[in-house]
């Protein structure tokens, strides 16, 4: 326990070094440079998020694009995950439905974009319609891959013992196909909030790729560079969330 | 179970899209509307994009942009990586800058990429190097530290230096991992690009510096041709596809042991 605590502050303290090094190299290049337009200096960037945070402006836009990204991925694990278990569990379904799926899958959900434009306009819709199109791929791709590798011998076994094909696919199937399933969550969050930020960016009056474009066109630096973090940071915090729901429901699969 | 035999596996697969054609075609019809999309006006227009040479120039242009920063990526990344990997000290010291960075998109560092370095290629070479980095760094650290224990301890007890062991032993062994980041980071970068130059194009009032994703943003603001839209939309698919696959059968080919 102890040993472990040193090392979490062992390298937090090289985490820290590190960060103060790059952060040296950026002031002393910002002084370099001497435009504070191009690249303005470390304090006054933070006393822009400082200011962005208390106005709460920062965190007014951040919500905006989280709760967006959460309908999505509600929205893209309702389509995905039932159209995955049943192309897991029906050979023929899925050689009815993968060609289209595998057409569609290279499409970028960021071509969407001009399309998106013109039939959702400007609003909420483009950008959940463009992130539950994102999340949608890595999540059916992911349900059909756990739903494959689950032990032939467990469905087996449960058919022995007479149990009901749709209690095999609820208490069988899911739980066995749940890791991979966790897994591609993962890719389709991360997936998903790069595509919010080229969604709002261009087409959406709100939200944190709203707010970087907003403060460029105002040659505001120091705020589109907090805004840029806070995309990193609330990127950090949902893959982290995931990551934690991984651990926590399928922790025999977590240790790789 | 029968085994099918590959045509009537194809057949399957090919009842659904040609069911969705008809449908979309059939509705569109109905609509009758001259602006509304459907399949026969897209191959239309494909032919007409493909035939004036608007198209293959627009995609030649972002995948030159796509290589220009692949290359951009990978000078930095591969150095960097095999050291990270070779050296727990460096990659200690390192790591924080990289994984602080990661979350953030690429798309997202685009304002400032404008504001350095203008609307043209050089801010859409800096997107995609970026977004080509993290996977490239990512992987070839990965590679460089699984290189077998054994093989460098046999290089080191035939005394080898340390920078002819990471040329002969290291970099071979690390090869496949550094190749799954390579196609990772094709395609990112290729996602990346359409979004930069939609961007640009969406937010630079459409000064022209090209692009397949500059074409279809003038599609859709300036001539409103959604037929032309969903040709861009194919290409960028088509092209995806094409990527991935390709560096693929490379990698196949040039590495015959590695099961992909």
């Amino acid at each position: 326990m102890t040993s472990a605590w040193l090392r979490h502050a062992g390298s937090a303290g090289v985490y820290l070094r590190t960060m103060a090094v790059f952060i040296g190299v950026w002031w002393l290049i910002a002084l370099w440079t001497a435009n504070p337009i191009l690249l303005p200096t470390p304090p006054v960037v933070l006393d822009a998020a400082i200011g962005l945070a208390r106005d709460l402006e920062l965190f007014h836009h951040a919500g905006i694009s989280l709760g967006r990204m959460v309908i999505s991925i509600t929205l893209a694990s309702l389509l995905a995950v039932p159209l995955g278990l049943a192309m897991g569990l029906s050979p023929r379904f899925e050689r009815i439905v993968d060609p289209t799926i595998e057409v569609l899958r290279p499409i970028s959900g960021i071509a969407w974009i001009p399309l998106a434009l013109f039939i959702f306009g400007i609003g909420n819709a483009l950008p959940v319609f463009i992130m539950t199109y994102a999340a949608f791929f890595p999540i059916v791709l992911g349900t059909v891959l756990g739903v494959r590798t689950v032990d032939r011998r467990l469905i087996d076994a449960a058919r022995t013992m007479g149990v009901p094909q749709r209690t095999i696919v609820t208490r069988v199937v899911i739980p066995a196909a749940l890791p991979s399933l966790l897994v591609a969550l993962r890719v389709g969050v991360a997936l998903s909030w790069t595509a919010v930020v080229a969604a709002e960016l261009i087409g959406a009056p709100s939200g944190l790729g709203y707010g970087v474009e907003w403060y460029r066109e105002l040659l505001m630096t120091p705020q589109v560079m907090s805004f840029i973090a806070m995309i990193g940071v609330i990127g950090y915090i949902c893959d982290a969330g995931v990551r934690w729901l991984n651990r926590h429901f399928t922790p025999w699969a977590a240790a790789r | 179970m029968a085994r099918d035999s590959t045509w009537s596996r194809w057949g399957t697969g090919l009842v659904l899209p040609l069911v969705l054609l008809l449908t979309w075609e059939a509705i569109g019809a109905m609509l009758q509307s001259p602006r509304t999309p459907v399949p026969t006006k897209i191959i239309a227009a494909a032919g007409v994009l493909i035939a004036s040479g608007d198209l293959p120039l627009a995609i030649l242009q972002s995948l030159g942009r796509v290589f220009g920063g692949l290359m951009v990526a990978v000078a930095i990344a591969l150095p960097l990586g095999l050291a990270m990997g070779n050296s727990r000290a460096v990659e200690r010291n390192v790591d924080p800058v990289v994984e602080t960075f990661r979350p953030i998109a690429a798309i997202a560092i685009l304002p400032l990429a404008i504001l350095w370095l203008g609307t043209g290629t050089a801010a859409a070479v800096m997107i995609v190097a970026y977004a080509a980095f993290f996977p490239l760094i990512v992987n070839t650290v990965a590679g460089a530290k699984n290189v077998h224990p054994t093989l460098l301890q046999a290089a080191a007890t035939m005394g080898l230096s340390r920078f002819t062991i990471i040329r002969t032993v290291v970099i071979p062994a690390a090869l496949p991992s550094i190749f799954v980041g390579l196609r990772i980071a094709l395609a990112v970068g290729w996602t990346a690009i359409v979004a930069a130059e939609l961007a640009v194009g969406a937010k630079a009032g459409g000064g022209g510096s090209g692009g397949i994703g500059q074409m279809m943003f003038i599609f859709y603001a300036y001539s409103i041709e959604l037929n032309r839209i969903i040709v861009c939309m194919i290409a960028v698919g088509l092209i995806a596809l094409v990527l991935d696959r390709g560096l693929r059968a490379l990698m196949r080919a040039s590495m015959p042991w590695v099961k992909s």
